[in-house]
């Protein structure tokens, strides 16, 4: 046994100072964690607290300024939702640094697929090639495709609370403290920097907001919204809307967390539960649309204009997570200039961990931390349901909802068609949990032990 | 720089505003921002009215002015993307589609529709957008290239991209400027070059050389296309690697025909 106990903290010492391990104990580290993940559902059920990460794509040295930014681990539990590898130049030290992590403290770090975790796509897109140049053989590319064929599809992260408990950071320098909600009152959303400082924060339920983001140069973002979609008045990245929350209290249900988004073949959380996952990325079927559909501003579904993949709207989104008691869905798989995208009422967000991605778009990254509900362990429950009509709490995954509203034609139930869910079923989403974003810049260039990419001049006709 | 893009004062993103340099009549200006936030591609989603590409350098620009008569023609992602078809009337379709439709027809009988159709490879024909009175009319006179092979000193040098998408992983189409400048003449190049695995590549180049001395601009447009598959068969023997060469446009243009061209010059006073 060559990894293991004290050789596995080595070569975690080894990949965090960016230096490859040997091959020999890249194969042990792959069997390992092979042996770890072919013990995870199809879904692996994780507990808040935990921070949610999205696209890495090999940029090795950002990854380190998230885990600065965001904690080590194991003292901060960590959920990745793919695309380790690819497009950056250190896919082969990013996923096996995660890989010993999850070796080393499984219970701490959450690995879910990428569309990039696939065979043909590496071959494309970068990493087949890295491993071939820093070990002269593709063995090492095989061992990790194969490590990739047995990492989980999604994640399901039950017990997060409602409501933040207010950082106290200070803050931003842009800033106004004025535009702060009353410190009495339940966060909703928070964005802090990377210094730990409070750029922005929601209160649930209300218009006061501060916006240190769109506040400070009048960012177009939350005047200009997509058409289809209901007025932003949140700030860039969040879809924070003082009427989205409407009057109905809820307790927040599980966050659901994929890589590419929802399938028409999937309309419950245990549907994917019986996929047969431990295979090839497939071209077709529930397994790919997992791992690479988006969300866009269309009613139902739609059909990506490439002839491949499929686009879901709003209804599907919500109409989901009403189905299967969640409160919001977490994906990565597409680049935003802010890190992350709140999109229909906030009940699907794109995560997206990889700053000034390729080395040249200049975008900040984002980290999704999710707390912890302390009120009642094991259960979501809430116990101050004074507001509007809501009251109760209910057992997570109990189908037995009491009406909580108030309002409309009685309890929505499984049994019904989803149109009709859909109908009532707007009326009252869960309230998504309290939900931190730290947005992040891309490591300093002098950490990188690289110049900085210049245009260098050349005889081009 | 932020307020161009609405960017966070925080973020310190690569690139730089405008840089200039001034030879005689002509003033060249580039800008290299970050792509764009949420804001502002929404804005660009409805006046374009196509969702613009994953990165989209919408800041970004290169421009050649000459002072005096008023004459410009500036290069932007903006302008380039308008003339993208938008009506999906020449819509390319990955490599797998097919099967993947036959299987999905199948399933979902009542998912047949697609989305705001328009030519996702983003593949446009722009040769830059000119203002002034004067205007480039079609000329027999083609871009003097062995004044461009003499090893004159670069006095000003810059590549700026304008978008660039991963077409979903299927392949890549970018639209990017080169430009140097020496103390007699300057070369732009705009190149969209787009590769859709297994099924096509596209590079389509407008070259616009500028004679300081003479005021004279000649713009000339070469696009090129060929099937993936030929291309991997005029290739097949030349000993080179075959994903190296479909990566890099500069070597993938002897593999693929012309297939349009136009020459284009002004003579500015």
């Amino acid at each position: 046994m060559s990894i293991g106990g004290s050789d596995l903290d080595k070569a975690i010492t080894q990949l965090r100072a960016c230096r490859p391990i040997p091959e020999n104990q890249v194969r042990e580290l792959c069997y390992k964690a092979r042996e770890l993940l072919i013990e995870e559902g199809n879904v692996v059920g994780v507990d808040a607290p935990v921070t949610i990460c999205g696209d890495i794509h090999g940029q090795f040295h950002d990854l380190m300024e998230l885990f600065r930014v965001g904690g080590d681990v194991p003292d901060t539990n960590y959920l990745f939702m793919g695309d380790f590898v690819d497009r950056g130049f250190y896919s082969l030290e990013s996923f096996l640094l995660l890989l010993c992590l999850k070796v080393r403290y499984p219970d701490r770090i959450t690995l879910i697929r990428g569309n990039h975790e696939s065979r043909q796509i590496t071959t494309v897109y970068g990493f087949y090639d890295e491993c071939l140049r820093k070990y002269g053989s593709a063995n090492v590319w095989r061992y990790c495709c194969e490590v990739f064929d047995y990492l989980a599809l999604g994640a399901l992260v039950s017990g997060a609370a409602t409501s933040l408990s207010p950082t106290d950071g200070p803050l931003a320098e842009t800033t106004n403290v004025e535009s702060l909600p009353d410190s009495d009152s339940e966060i909703e959303i928070e964005t802090l920097n990377a210094n730990g400082e409070i750029m922005y924060r929601y209160a649930r339920n209300s218009d006061s907001q501060s916006n240190a983001v769109s506040g400070a140069n009048s960012n177009p973002a939350s005047s200009s919204p997509a058409a289809p979609t209901p007025s932003r008045t949140g700030p860039a990245g969040t879809g924070a809307t003082s009427s989205a929350n409407g009057s109905s209290r809820n307790d927040t249900g599980a966050v659901l967390c994929v890589h590419g988004g929802l399938s028409p073949l999937i309309d419950t959380i245990d549907k994917i539960r019986l996929l047969d996952r431990k295979q090839e990325v497939p071209h077709e079927g529930a397994m790919c649309d997992l791992l690479w559909s988006d969300p866009d501003d269309i009613d139902g579904w739609g059909l990506s204009p490439r002839g491949a993949g499929f686009l879901f709207g709003a209804d599907i989104v919500k109409c989901f997570n009403h189905k299967n008691d969640l409160s919001l869905i977490a994906r990565a798989h597409q680049l935003v200039m802010e890190g992350f995208k709140e999109m229909f009422d906030s009940t699907i967000v794109t995560v997206w961990s990889a700053p000034n991605y390729c080395y040249r778009c200049g975008n900040v990254a984002a980290i999704l931390e999710l707390g912890e509900d302390g009120s009642n362990a094991g259960f979501v429950r809430r116990s101050n349901g004074e507001r509007g009509g809501g009251g109760g709490g209910w057992a997570l995954g109990s189908n037995d909802e009491p009406n909580r509203n108030g309002g409309g034609g009685g309890g929505a139930n499984d049994n019904r068609r989803l149109s009709s869910v859909l109908a009532d079923g707007m009326q009252r989403m869960r309230d998504g949990p309290g939900r931190r974003y730290r947005v992040f810049e891309a490591a300093p260039q002098d950490s990188r032990g690289m110049p900085a990419k210049k245009p260098v001049a050349d005889y081009f006709l | 720089m932020s307020s161009l893009n609405g960017a966070p004062l925080d973020t310190h993103a690569p690139g730089h505003a405008d840089t200039s340099i001034t030879r005689d009549a002509f003033k060249i200006t580039t800008r290299k921002l970050p792509i764009l936030k949420a804001g502002p591609i929404d804005e660009m989603t409805k006046k374009l009215g196509i969702a613009p590409p994953e990165m989209i350098f919408g800041d970004n620009l290169a421009r050649i002015e000459h002072i005096p008569s008023g004459w410009s023609l500036e290069f932007n992602a903006f302008d380039a993307l308008d003339r993208v078809d938008k009506t999906g009337a020449s819509m390319l379709e990955v490599s797998y589609s097919k099967e993947w439709q036959k299987n999905r027809q199948k399933q979902f009988e009542d998912i047949k529709e697609v989305v705001k159709p328009f030519d996702w490879s983003y593949s446009t024909d722009f040769k830059g957008t000119e203002t002034g009175d004067s205007k480039l009319q079609p000329t027999g006179t083609p871009i003097p290239l062995a004044l461009l092979r003499r090893p004159d000193p670069i006095l000003f040098f810059d590549d700026v991209m304008l978008y660039e998408d991963e077409l979903a992983d299927n392949g890549i189409a970018m639209l990017s400027c080169k430009i140097r400048v020496m103390p007699a003449r300057l070369l732009l190049l705009v190149r969209y070059f787009m590769r859709l695995d297994d099924v096509l590549v596209r590079i389509r180049d407008t070259r616009v050389y500028v004679e300081f001395a003479t005021g004279e601009v000649i713009r000339e447009y070469t696009a090129r296309e060929e099937k993936y598959e030929l291309v991997k068969k005029a290739h097949a023997g030349s000993g080179e690697d075959f994903l190296v060469i479909m990566r890099d446009p500069n070597l993938l243009t002897q593999f693929i025909p012309i297939v349009d061209k136009s020459l284009d010059k002004v003579v500015l006073q």
